[in-house]
């Protein structure tokens, strides 16, 4: 092995070790020394999971987050040095992760705030105009075909748990009193995305999420909406699209091949 | 004109266009925590600096306030996870990134570190040493060639914080860099905190330390805070942890550079434990005290 | 499966939304829909990750910068979690909850 990858190794292994061909003007061991990178590393990667996590942190308490976000960092080093969006991968480290088994809501919750994160930094895109929408409605019969393009910044999860209601607790200063009566077996759906500057999170009927889930893909707009009061009838078709207009969710829609904006 | 506006004159910038270089004025870093702030109160400010990776991203409120904020201050990029130092190839990728943050905002000063943060395609995420011997020099050469080719523009190279030296280490530090320097045409950020550490650290009179840097090419100054810790030895070892004021003696040190550099845009820089704006405004006044008290005949005999 | 709504019921909903999304967003909501205050929410602002500064220290003992020696595995999570719990009620249905962060 030559000298940087027993560098690089060194500074990740989970006992302090000290790579060879160190060397110090006052003779004094290295390890100490060489300990202030490992630590700048450790922590640099752990700080960024607190930063984009804090929720997450606050369920599990600090020291036990940092314990846990540290095992992660050490398994799962960033791959790439724009550390915005590192934290890919945590929520599935979280599931099989024993000391938080009990806590079943615990993973999702990390996807929530990966999302979260993730529609933060996700591209601009301005909505589509209240006008070109009101005149869609001038030609009803090409509206089933009519396909709508997202805000890129949209995310939804669709949880067996109160993520959203869970999240939500916590915004205020104190969480604890609000926490008791969530049932976090019920489940969630999310709808994440970035209205302006504001991450906006709202907990959507699952036949929602559908349906976002259908448009996202491009599907069109009357195979969307019939899906969604397939899944459930008292989807509420309206509301939902009123949820998107008014979130700046939507970004465009094309009917039989033509763009509007 | 003098020699060293000569050579701070940057390179390989569009043909016809002349890019306006940092005011030798001080700046100060841009922080998450202060950007509506600046915007309601337009502090007099030299310049802002940022961190290059921080702003990779595809859009958001990051770009809305650096592009609100760019429009009125002189902005200089300082890049800290290309691992120019590194063994692997320079991630194109990641210069690419850079590229397009450059095209996009245009700033008048584009600056990386000598050290090296990936590794075997893992982000360190840390500025790591590197041995100063011919292998090094020749690949820290060669990268910093294809990152002002690629960037076409001249980068400054800034000198490392170090806590431990190499075995295989040939070459002093200022001899290292002042090659690294002549070979690649690439400009030095003095960063005077750094000196300062890695003197301590390592034994060294700092201010032949300074007088030893290839000062002609410098066209920036950092200055921060650091920690202080001890080895194992019980001697001093001071970390550069930008979580506190700028220390007298960096201060003295910073001084002593000026009096041959004249003259230079300043950096306060801060990453832990943000102080309220007006607190790092005020150690940039500071700075700027100091620039003017040199006189302008003085130092323009001290590099010529 | 597989069913398509007809355009009548499509024209009829994107109108609907169009005139709630005119009207003022609190007035927006309907029933049992809520909207958290959300002003004292920490972290609100997310931090540039990338920065160039070296760990604090190595022997400040006691700072939540230092790389903790804990064990994740031996260690139990001490959080708000423990006020959480779970019990079995119907799912609510028809709720449009919506959260909002404040921007930088």
């Amino acid at each position: 092995m030559n000298a940087r990858q027993a560098f690089a190794e060194a500074l990740l292994a989970a006992e302090p070790v000290c790579p060879p061909g160190l060397t110090t003007w006052n003779g004094s061991a290295p390890e100490k020394r060489f300990a202030v990178y490992r630590n700048t590393v450790t922590v640099g990667l752990v700080d960024a999971l607190a930063d984009s996590f804090p929720v997450t942190l606050q369920l599990v308490g600090e020291d036990f987050f940092r314990a846990m976000a540290r095992e992660f960092a050490r398994q799962t080093p960033p791959r790439s040095p724009v550390l915005a969006l590192y934290g890919d991968g945590f929520a599935e480290f979280i599931e099989a992760f024993p000391p938080v088994a009990a806590l079943s809501y615990l993973a999702d919750l990390a996807r929530l705030e990966l999302m979260r994160v993730q529609a933060w930094h996700a591209a601009d895109a301005a909505a589509v105009a209240a006008e070109t929408i009101v005149r869609l409605l001038d030609d009803a019969a090409a509206l089933p075909q009519a396909r709508f393009t997202l805000h890129p910044s949209v995310r939804l999860l669709r949880s067996r748990h109160a993520v959203v209601s869970l999240w939500a607790a916590h915004q205020s200063e104190a969480p604890s009193s609000s926490l008791a009566t969530i049932d976090t077996a019920s489940a969630e759906s999310a709808l994440v995305l970035r209205n302006g500057l504001e991450v906006e999170i709202s907990v959507i009927d699952e036949a929602a999420a559908i349906f976002i889930e259908l448009l996202q893909q491009g599907r069109a707009f009357g195979l969307a909406a019939g899906q969604a009061l397939d899944a459930d009838s008292r989807f509420d078709l309206a509301q939902t699209l009123g949820l998107l207009v008014r979130s700046g969710a939507l970004a465009d829609l094309t009917i039989s091949g033509s763009t509007t904006s | 004109m003098t020699a060293r506006a000569d050579r701070l004159r940057p390179i390989g910038a569009v043909p016809g266009q002349k890019r306006r270089s940092l005011p030798e004025r001080a700046g100060i870093g841009l922080k998450p925590e202060h950007l509506q702030e600046i915007l309601d109160t337009a502090p007099d400010i030299g310049f802002f600096e940022i961190h290059a990776e921080n702003y990779m991203v595809d859009g958001g409120p990051f770009h809305h306030y650096l592009t609100r904020i760019r429009e009125r201050y002189p902005l200089s990029i300082h890049g800290v996870g290309l691992s120019i130092g590194g063994e692997d190839a320079l991630d194109e990728r990641h210069l690419d990134r850079l590229a397009v943050l450059l095209d996009r905002y245009q700033p008048e000063s584009f600056s990386e570190h000598l050290a090296w943060s990936s590794h075997g395609g893992t982000f360190l995420n840390d500025l790591l040493p590197v041995p100063y011997h011919a292998a090094t020099l020749a690949r820290v050469c060669e990268h910093i060639d294809r990152v002002q080719d690629r960037l076409k523009r001249r980068m400054l190279l800034e000198n490392p914080a170090t806590y431990v030296e190499f075995a295989a280490s040939t070459m002093a530090e200022p001899d290292f860099i002042g090659e690294v320097v002549r070979r690649s045409g690439c400009g030095l950020l003095l960063d005077v905190n750094n000196v300062y550490v890695s003197s301590i650290n390592h034994g060294r009179d700092q201010r032949a330390a300074v007088s030893a840097m290839p000062l002609a090419a410098v066209g920036q100054i950092h200055l921060a805070g650091f920690a202080e810790d001890t080895d194992a030895a019980g001697a001093s070892l001071l970390i550069d942890s930008h979580g506190a004021p700028v220390a007298e003696a960096v201060w003295d040190l910073y001084r002593y550079a000026l009096d041959r550099l004249g003259p230079m845009p300043t950096l306060i820089e801060r990453d832990n434990d943000i102080p309220p704006l007006p607190v790092l405004l005020a150690e940039a006044q500071q700075a700027e005290r100091i620039m003017k008290r040199l006189s302008p005949i003085a130092s323009r005999e001290a590099v010529a | 499966m597989n069913k398509t709504m007809n355009a009548a019921s499509l024209a009829l909903a994107l109108g609907a939304a169009m005139t709630m999304a005119a009207a003022p967003i609190h007035a927006a909501s309907h029933g049992g829909a809520m909207k958290a205050e959300t002003e004292k929410c920490f972290g609100v602002a997310l931090k540039g990750k990338n920065d160039c500064k070296a760990g604090a220290g190595t022997t400040c003992a006691g700072t939540s910068k230092m790389d903790h020696q804990g064990n994740a595995w031996s260690m139990v999570p001490k959080g708000t979690c423990e006020k959480t719990m779970s019990k079995t009620s119907p799912t609510g249905n028809g709720q449009l909850m919506e959260f909002k962060e404040k921007k930088a």
